[in-house]
């Protein structure tokens, strides 16, 4: 569904949303899906658990494996593992995965509710923790390393707007292009991100189904298949010991690409989470893509641009697509599912055989790499 | 107008917070192995030995990561702050705040531990070691 505000609708609405859309999408019928993967619904504040449950019942389904998780921005990637491995257990053919969600607000405690859910109440939550502040700290480290310059994080924002003026379904799809000079001299957050270096604050949501390669051959004229998939978690607070910008990805990237038989060079289009502007440019290198240090002057080129060498985040990304909270990941496996089977729409890109997704959750803790591609 | 979160003081954070209030920065010391840690963990994170001591930090360190924070977590914070990671001279990490100019604040920074009454919790925090004058509360 396309990101939005809807003060209206609770997370469960959202998610009711998602799969009217996937029915409509979709030519399947209740008794063809066995399995269900779904985070929990709610938000921060309290999550339902048992949401698995409740779906099953209004889905009207009898599967024989469920499960709700939540691996942060990791979920999504994580779940077409998952549902990969039920299926080659033969626990299940069809797996629905689905996640919706609503980005929580900063005033009226948000903050200090985002700041609990992710950081240690008495070791870190006291300094005045929240979010783009704990990526600040990250980013620090990076940019003393590499002499990152604020432009360079800022060339990341500008191509993802204009992956997102193609896309309709874009929060910023009307807002118009961006300058390098726009982004660095909008309001400063928390340093180093300026306003237009954070994502955009949404809800909405999305689903995938995962089946059997012969039931994806019926349902879809070309199928995504899964070629491979890595996961790492490496930390679980940022004050943790070791490098920050040493992320669990070098390691769920490396065992996706050696899964998948292939190098980096061989990948056509990357999906690359994106809460911050800095954190495509350290996937870049932590993946393989860029020497370390290297990724930013990759970005200066234009080669993650629309016509560029490697197109990231084609959809627009959290920064200009939208950040929709616990659902945010879903977009990028939606938009790199899309891609690999030839229905992105205005944001196609010509070559899409071999598209990587990376979702990581917390502040770079939770790590999930997919590989996707045309042929099995 | 909300206020500062304070540290709630139970179970294994307790025996630091009572140091805090005397003015010790304490830190975990496994005994078995030698690793010293902070006390967020029951047992040694290297090598899950129980037998754990408590050691007193001399207070110094080093900036290792910070941000400065123009939006704060809620109004209770005064902005900018400096949200920071401390390199301690014992090789530990921990997060506080660095209480300079925010212009001044750089990666390698000398800092020196300071504590912060909020509640009636003693809250480290951290100055620079050399020309602080700044006394912003």
């Amino acid at each position: 569904m396309a990101p939005g505000r809807y003060p209206d609708l609770s997370t469960e609405d959202l998610f009711r949303r998602v799969l009217r859309g996937a029915f409509s999408a979709w030519p399947i019928k209740p008794q063809d899906v066995d399995g269900l993967l779904t985070h929990p619904s709610g938000t921060i504040a309290a999550y339902d658990i048992y949401f698995h449950e409740r779906l099953v019942s209004e889905l009207g389904i009898r599967p024989s494996f469920v499960e709700t998780l939540n691996l942060g921005g990791a979920t999504y990637p994580a779940m077409i593992n998952r549902a990969a491995n039920a299926i080659r257990a033969g626990q299940a053919n069809a797996v629905l995965c689905i996640g919706a969600g609503k980005f929580t607000k900063l005033g009226a405690g948000g903050g200090e509710m985002m700041a609990r859910a992710i950081s240690d109440p008495s070791l870190e939550v006291p300094y005045g923790t929240w979010i783009p502040a704990l990526y600040g700290l990250l980013a620090s480290e990076y940019i003393a390393e590499h002499a990152v310059s604020a432009e360079d994080m800022a060339r990341v924002a500008v191509s993802e707007r204009k992956w997102a003026l193609l896309n309709p379904h874009a929060r910023m799809h009307r807002a118009g292009a961006i300058r390098i000079e726009d982004v660095v001299s909008s309001r400063m957050v928390a340093s180093p991100f300026h306003y237009l270096d954070c994502s955009v604050p949404s809800d909405g949501g999305g689903a995938v189904l995962v089946t059997r390669a012969e039931l994806g051959r019926k349902w879809a004229r070309q199928p995504a298949y899964v070629l491979g998939y890595g996961e790492a978690h490496l930390r679980g607070r940022v004050s943790d010991p070791g490098r920050l910008t040493d992320t669990g990805a070098r390691v769920s990237g490396a065992e996706a690409f050696r899964q998948a038989g292939m190098t980096p060079k061989e990948i056509d289009v990357a999906q690359l989470y994106d809460a911050f502007s800095i954190t495509p440019l350290l996937l870049l290198e932590n993946l393989g893509f860029c020497e370390p240090g290297a990724a930013a002057r990759f970005v200066q080129s234009g080669a993650i641009d629309p016509g560029g060498r490697l197109p990231v985040n084609t959809y627009g990304g959290l920064l200009s697509f939208g950040h929709t909270g616990d659902a945010s990941g879903m977009s990028l496996v939606t938009a790199g599912a899309f891609q690999v089977m030839g229905c992105a729409g205005p944001n196609q890109v010509d070559r899409a055989e071999r598209v990587l997704i990376h979702g990581y959750g917390g502040i770079m803790f939770d790590h999930a790499t997919v590989i996707l591609g045309r042929e099995a | 107008m909300t206020d500062k979160p304070v540290p709630e003081i139970r179970g294994m954070n307790r025996v630091f917070f009572e140091g805090c209030a005397q003015g010790e920065l304490r830190l975990r010391r496994c005994l078995d192995c030698d690793a010293r840690f902070r006390f967020a963990h029951e047992w040694c994170p290297s090598c899950w030995s129980q037998e754990l001591g408590w050691e007193k930090a001399c207070g110094l360190g080093k900036v290792s990561h910070y941000s400065v924070v123009h939006v704060g977590q809620s109004d209770a914070f005064e902005t900018p702050y400096v949200l920071a990671l401390i390199e301690l001279d014992e090789g530990v990490r921990m997060m506080s705040n660095v209480r300079c100019d925010p212009a001044d604040v750089r990666i390698g920074l000398p800092v020196r531990v300071t504590f912060e009454k909020r509640g009636d919790v003693s809250l480290p925090m951290f100055v620079p070691t050399e020309g602080g004058t700044w006394t912003r509360q």
